[in-house]
Formats: C-alpha cells, structure tokens, sequence
C-alpha cells in the first residue's frame, strides 16, 4: 500500500488541474482514501512536485523481426555500453537498445505502458519473445493488415462478415492488440518493384486500392468495436507533396464516430506532411493536416518528432525504406517481404544544418503545436524519428516559445521560409503535455486503466522534481527538460521501480490482447484460411500464431 | 619513463588501455591501473613487473605482449616501445605520438587513428588503420609504417593519412576509400573495391578489379560508385 502525499496532481482525464491531493495505491490499483489502512501505508513526500500517471507510448518499434534486424546491421549502435550487469541487466545500445534497455530507459523517463506498433503477423512469436523480454512495461503488440492477402481478398469481395471474422481471428492468433496499416496496398506493389501513389492505385491480381483496403478496414473495427481505432501508416510515406495524401486518407472516414475514441489515428504524421515537388522545393505541410485534424472529431495524429543525432529508420514501409537508401546513400536491408507484408531499415543521422532534416524537426514541432492537445500525441515513432529518451525536450520545446527561438538559431535558415514554426507563438501548457503523453494516448489506445489517476486505474504514476503552481515552462524550460529526465519515482502496478531518476527494481509488466472472436462466426472464414494455409503458407494453419501460454503475463482483453 | 614487463605467460587476453600518459603518474597509481584479464577486473601491478625511471612519457613494454589488447588507445602524445609481438587494437583511435613494434602486431592496428605514427619491424595482421563495424570512417591521418608483410582489409573506409608496408599484403586493400594513401611494395590481392578517392600504389602483382578504368598512370575508380581512386604501379 502506497499513500502518495501532498503532491500537485495534474490529470486531465479526470479533470484534475495541478490540485494538491493525496493518492492511494492498494494491490497494484489507484483506491479511495478509505480502502487503505494508512498506519500500513509507505509513504511518499510528493509536496511541491508533479504527480502525473505512468506515460503511454503508443507507437515505438519496441519488438520484434524490425528492430532485431535494425540491432545487427548497426554493430556500431551496439557498441555503446548503457548499463553492465549486476542487480539489473546489461544493456546496450546508443538510440537502438537491446530489450532490458527499452523497459529501463521508458520507465527512468516516466513511461510504463509501451505499444509496438508494427508486428508482421508471422512474426509474432518473435515479436511476443521480444516483448517478454522487456521488463517493467505493460505492452501490446499491433499486427500488420494494410498487405495481408486475406484481406485483399475480403475487401476485393466486399465482404465484410468473413474481413471481419478474419481481423479478429488474426488479433486472437497472433496475440495482437490492434489493427495497423502501413502504406495498404503499396507493400504488396513492393513485391512486384514499385509502390503505389495515390489511393486509387491499384494492387496487382487483386485489383483493390488503399482507398477501399482503408475503408473496409475501418468497417470491419469500427463494426467489431475493437478498443483501439485503426492505426494507419499512409501511403506516400516520406514523398514531397504527400500532405494531400494523408487529408485524403483522413477524409475517407468522415461521417464515422466512436463515442469512446477516434474512429482513425494517423501516425508519425511528420513524415507524411510534406508540399513541394521535390525535395529541392519540399516545404511543411503541417497546417493544411492541423486545420483538417482540428476540424474533424474522428482522428488523432502522433507527431513523428525527428530529434537531432542519430536514428535508424525501419518501417513496414519496404519500397519507402528502398528509397531512402536511395536519397541518402546508407545501408539498407529489405524484411519480411516473403510474409504478409514487408519492412527496410536504413540507418539516418538528422543533422540541424541540412535543411531537409531540419524541415523534418519543424514539422514535428509545428504538427505538436497547432494540432489541439486532445488530437496530437507526443512520438518520435523510435527509432526512425531518434531516441523516445528525448520525449522530455519535446515536451519543453512544445512549452516554450524561447526555448523554440533558442533551438531555431542553430537550425538550418530554410525551415524559416518552408515551415511556419518561427512564426507560431502557442505554447502548450503543462497539462496539454500530460495529456498528449499520458490520457490522450490511453483514450485513442482502449485502456481505460491507463493515463489516469482516477479510483481504478492501474498505480502506474510518475512524479516529477517540478510544481506545476509555481513552475514557468515557458521561461525555466531548461528546469522542466531535466525534470522529466529525472522522475522523482515512477510507479508501476504500485511498486517503485525507479527513484531519483535511477531503477530500484525491476517488474514485470503485462502483455494485453483483444479477443473479438466471440463477435464473429469462424466458420464464414474456414475454408479460405484452409484453402491459403494449404497452397500459400510455409507453416501449417494449426502452427500458426501465439497461443496465450507462451506469453509471460498475457492479460486478455474480450471484446463484446 | 615506464617499464612494463609480463610476470606470466598470459592464459586469456588482458585488455589495457595504457597510453604514455601513464608515465607521468605515481608508481603507486600505475600498479592500481585497471586492466581487464579476461572477465576480471584486475591491476596492472598484479599482471605486470612495473619499473618508473623519471617522468618522461613513454612506455618500454618489455616481453611478449601478443595477448595484451588495445594498448595506446586513443593516446595524443609521447611514445610506447614494444619489445616483443602486441595485441589486438594496438594504436586504435590514436590522435597523436609514437608507437613502435619491434615484433609482429595482431589485428586491428591503428584503426580509425587520426594522428601519430605506427612502426611495425615485423609483421601485421589484418584490418589496419580501418573503421570498426558500422563506423561510416576508418583511419583519418597519421602514418602506419609495417615493414614485414600484412593481411587481408587494409585501410577500409580511409578518409587521410598513409599506410606503408614495405612487403606483401592479402586481398581488399583500400576498400571504399575515401582519401589518403597506401603503399605496397610486394604483391598483393584485390584492391580499391568501392573506392571514391585516395591513391593506393603497389610496387607488385596485385589483382585488378574490372570496375577501373585504364588512365596515363595507373587506374581510376571504382567506377561502380563513381569513384576517383587511383590505383598506380611503382
């Protein structure tokens, strides 16, 4: 039993605006007053500090075929020593870290829920392996669908019983949380050696285009009410001019409501929010998306923030990843393009003196400013944006004008005449970046336990060395940088894993996952996955997928 | 001046990072150095004989020191002497000063050094003066001297400075240079693959890539990546 004590409570889902009150933890779970024997409490002196709920993460490249890959062909990333064994586990990793370091380093910033937001579905076991090795974090995994030729099939047909049986079967087998799309339709064009450009391009032998594969696919979750909206990757991903794409892509689901969350969340939108023709001409296209994305009541976006340093970018997006190898000359390895969708890596230094890199940074920033902050969502999509472990520069540059003025000197002079970041003045308050790390994520994820403080949630808190009462984020940004890098405790299911910014123990988190299988009828779907599994797969129907024993602490969601 | 010789035959590697910098310390900090034997962490007084004659900067290693690892890493000035054979990354990341080898040097000789000087009177092994796995540069400046024979992978990734071996040397010498230059007087096996710029010179028989293109003295390429290397006889 925990009694936090005294401490300025900023939660947004609740209502709560930097109110002094105390918290109560019992059995892992956020109680009222009376539940708790307080003479058996610990006690926690939170008085003049920040009391917020764990961070969400909800889209990392945390496990999996991707980022293991990303690890072999980056020996140089590997060689940096974070932590030597001992009470904790060794890490290394420079901006790539091996699994311990990602529960560690997530949890000494605050974070203790993290989403990998792209799982190749045969893959999955590699993926749940993956996830079982990264401590303290709850987590769940997000197959890929937008080049699965199953659903090529379902859409092709419109048949929406069997792609909806079919989704859930996929997310039961796989022990998935969620249905991402990444470039639908362009994948699979991949596999022939092109990509598709614009919505209405269509996929070899099947002949649908992203824009059906899209809509059918929100149908199908809207109409299963999975906890988590359809999570899209676009088309054009990385292309001067594909801001137009991702509105278009936004617009195909207006007119569709979930009362609980959006019905649409648009990833790393940063780099998917460019005008231009090229990249001679690129320039930000991040307040025509803005004005779309505060316009509309069904989508929310994650920001995709390039951070200056090193990163390596991996993507389900293969026939992107090829031409970035392309444009700037690194390594490159193709994945996963035997399997039910594709992936490259390539390794990318974002330098604050190459204008493009330096357009990319703005963007970012200009999509978390002019975005409102109950439809933008804090990302660096690590590791393609740069390390997750900057989140606490984001959310002070988000605050602070001068600290934005400061940052804009050493850039590159062409973010002043492609980007309207020099010229915006907003300055998100404290609370909006709770939000935007913390309830927003959980709200658009389907975790009702999570980014809240409420009687209920799961004792997953952070507290930070900062008062929200008396703090000036807009002048003392360097104070609240280093505040959120130095949590005073963070939380996890009400035991103290991180003290004074440095681990103390070390947990075991959840892993989630939806069952909508009581939704649907199977037997609408039997014959075709037979029929593929026989003449397609390299593994029988019967081997294929995670069974929920394998997984550490599996925790089952159903979806009725 | 410091002495260092091996108290025993070595069973694992000992992983040192000793620099003439060392020389300048107190005798009693010098025999509380950490070194790496093996998994442990021990001092160098518990493997090494230590003698300190006055505080020149420069280090006699006086033995064999073929399983001792990254010796003069990183060092930016003064001189190691090593009277025997050297380990592994001898010279590795050096900026500056002077090392010579009186014996054999094993892999990894000078690599991604930018400044200094490396003599070798014996042999070498593979992988001089190149970059680590994954690092974009290999050897930046200074020069490597190796006046017996050398392996295979010589000056990977090389962006300046020159390396000389005096006798013959393996196969994928200069491979994706940059710039700088090497020097083969014997013979030697494939050369200049992916090289954009520099100048390898070869005093033997070597094997030439098709990817070159013939020019009034020697070759330019390698044409696969548009390079302006030059390959040239001496």
């Amino acid at each position: 039993m925990l009694w936090i004590k005294n401490g300025i409570v900023i939660d947004p889902k609740n209502g709560i605006e930097g109110e002094k009150m105390d918290i109560f933890v019992k059995e892992g779970k956020i109680v009222e007053e009376s539940e708790v024997k307080k003479e058996e409490c610990k006690v926690i002196d939170a008085s003049n500090k920040l009391v917020v709920a764990g961070g969400v993460e909800m889209h990392s490249h945390i496990a999996g075929s991707k980022i293991n890959t990303g690890r072999s062909m980056r020996p140089e990333e590997m060689r940096v020593v974070r932590n030597v064994a001992g009470k904790f586990r060794a890490v290394v990793g420079r901006v790539l870290l091996t699994a311990p370091g990602i529960g560690y380093e997530y949890a000494k910033m605050g974070y203790t829920t993290a989403v990998e937001a792209a799982s190749p579905p045969i893959g999955s076991p590699h993926t749940h392996e993956e996830l079982d090795a990264i401590p303290i974090l709850d987590k769940a995994a997000l197959p890929v669908f937008g080049n699965w030729h199953f659903v090529f099939k379902f859409v092709s047909e419109k048949d929406q019983e069997k792609l909806q049986a079919f989704i859930a079967w996929a997310i039961e087998r796989t022990k998935g949380y969620g249905v991402k799309i990444v470039n639908p339709g362009g994948v699979e064009k991949w596999m022939y050696g092109s990509n598709v450009r614009t919505l209405d391009d269509e996929v070899p032998i099947y002949g649908v285009t992203p824009r059906e594969i899209i809509t059918e696919v929100v149908k199908a979750n809207e109409a299963l009410n999975l906890p988590h909206c359809v999570h899209i990757h676009c088309n054009n991903l990385g292309v001067p001019g594909n801001y137009e794409t991702t509105i278009e892509t936004m617009k195909l689901v207006s007119g569709m409501k979930n009362e609980n969350r959006p019905v649409l969340h648009v990833t790393h939108v940063q780099f998917n929010a460019y005008a231009g023709s090229s990249w001679r001409d690129v320039s930000s296209g991040a307040e025509e998306i803005a004005k779309y994305v505060n316009k509309a009541d069904n989508i929310t976006i994650d920001m995709g923030q390039p951070i200056f340093g090193h990163a390596t970018a991996m993507t389900g997006d293969a026939p992107f990843q090829f031409t970035l190898h392309k444009l700037i000359g690194a390594r490159w390895s193709n994945k996963d393009t035997e399997i039910e969708g594709g992936a490259g890596i390539v390794p990318i230094v974002y330098l604050p003196k190459n204008p493009v890199h330096a357009l990319q940074w703005a963007i970012g920033l200009e999509l978390g400013l002019l975005i409102d902050s109950d439809k933008v969502v804090i990302s660096t999509d690590w590791p393609n944006g740069g390390p997750f472990t900057e989140y606490p520069y984001i959310m002070a540059m988000l605050m602070s004008k001068r600290m934005r003025e400061k940052e804009l000197e050493r850039v590159s002079p062409y973010v002043q005449k492609a980007s309207s970041l020099p010229a915006i003045d907003t300055e998100k308050t404290l609370y909006e970046v709770i939000k935007m790390s913390r309830s927003l994520p959980a709200k658009i994820l389907g975790m009702e336990n999570k980014g809240h403080l409420g009687v209920g949630a799961d004792a997953d808190i952070a507290i930070y060395n900062i008062n929200p009462n008396e703090v000036d984020p807009s002048a003392e940004y360097d104070l609240v940088n280093k505040a959120f890098r130095k949590p005073a405790y963070t939380i996890k299911d009400g035991e103290i894993v991180v003290k004074d910014g440095e681990l103390v123990a070390e947990t075991w988190g959840r892993t989630f996952w939806v069952d909508a299988t009581k939704k649907v009828s199977m037997e609408a779907i039997e014959a075709d996955l037979d029929e593929y599994f026989q003449n397609y797969y390299t593994v029988e129907r019967i081997n294929f997928g995670v069974d929920e024993r394998w997984v550490k602490k599996p925790a089952r969601l159903e979806v009725s | 001046m410091l002495i260092l010789k091996p108290k025993k035959d070595f069973e694992v590697s000992v992983e040192a990072e000793i620099t003439p910098d060392l020389a300048e310390k107190s005798e009693e900090e010098i025999k509380n150095f950490e070194v790496w034997y093996g998994k442990y962490k021990v001092k160098l007084g518990e493997l090494f004989e230590i003698k300190k004659e006055g505080d020149e900067k420069k280090l006699i290693l006086d033995g064999d020191f073929s399983r001792v690892k990254w010796i003069g890493r990183g060092m930016t000035e003064g001189e190691i002497v090593v009277k025997g054979n050297v380990g592994a990354h001898c010279g590795a990341f050096m900026s500056g000063g002077k090392i010579v080898v009186e014996g054999n040097a094993d892999d990894w000789l000078g690599a991604e050094m930018s400044g200094g000087e490396i003599v070798v009177k014996g042999n070498a092994r593979n992988l001089v003066g190149c970059a680590y796995y994954g690092d974009l540069e290999g050897m930046k400046g200074g020069k490597i001297l190796i006046e017996g024979n050398a392996g295979n992978y010589i000056g990977e990734k090389m962006v300046g400075g020159e390396i000389e071996i005096k006798g013959n040397a393996g196969d994928f010498i200069g491979t994706e240079m940059k710039n700088g230059t090497i020097i083969v007087h014997g013979d030697c096996g494939f050369v200049g693959g992916d090289m954009k710029g520099g100048t390898i010179k070869i005093g033997g028989k070597f094997d030439l890539l098709p990817s070159f293109k013939k020019a009034e003295d020697g070759w330019i390429g390698d044409v696969n990546v548009g390079g302006e290397g030059k390959i040239v006889k001496i």
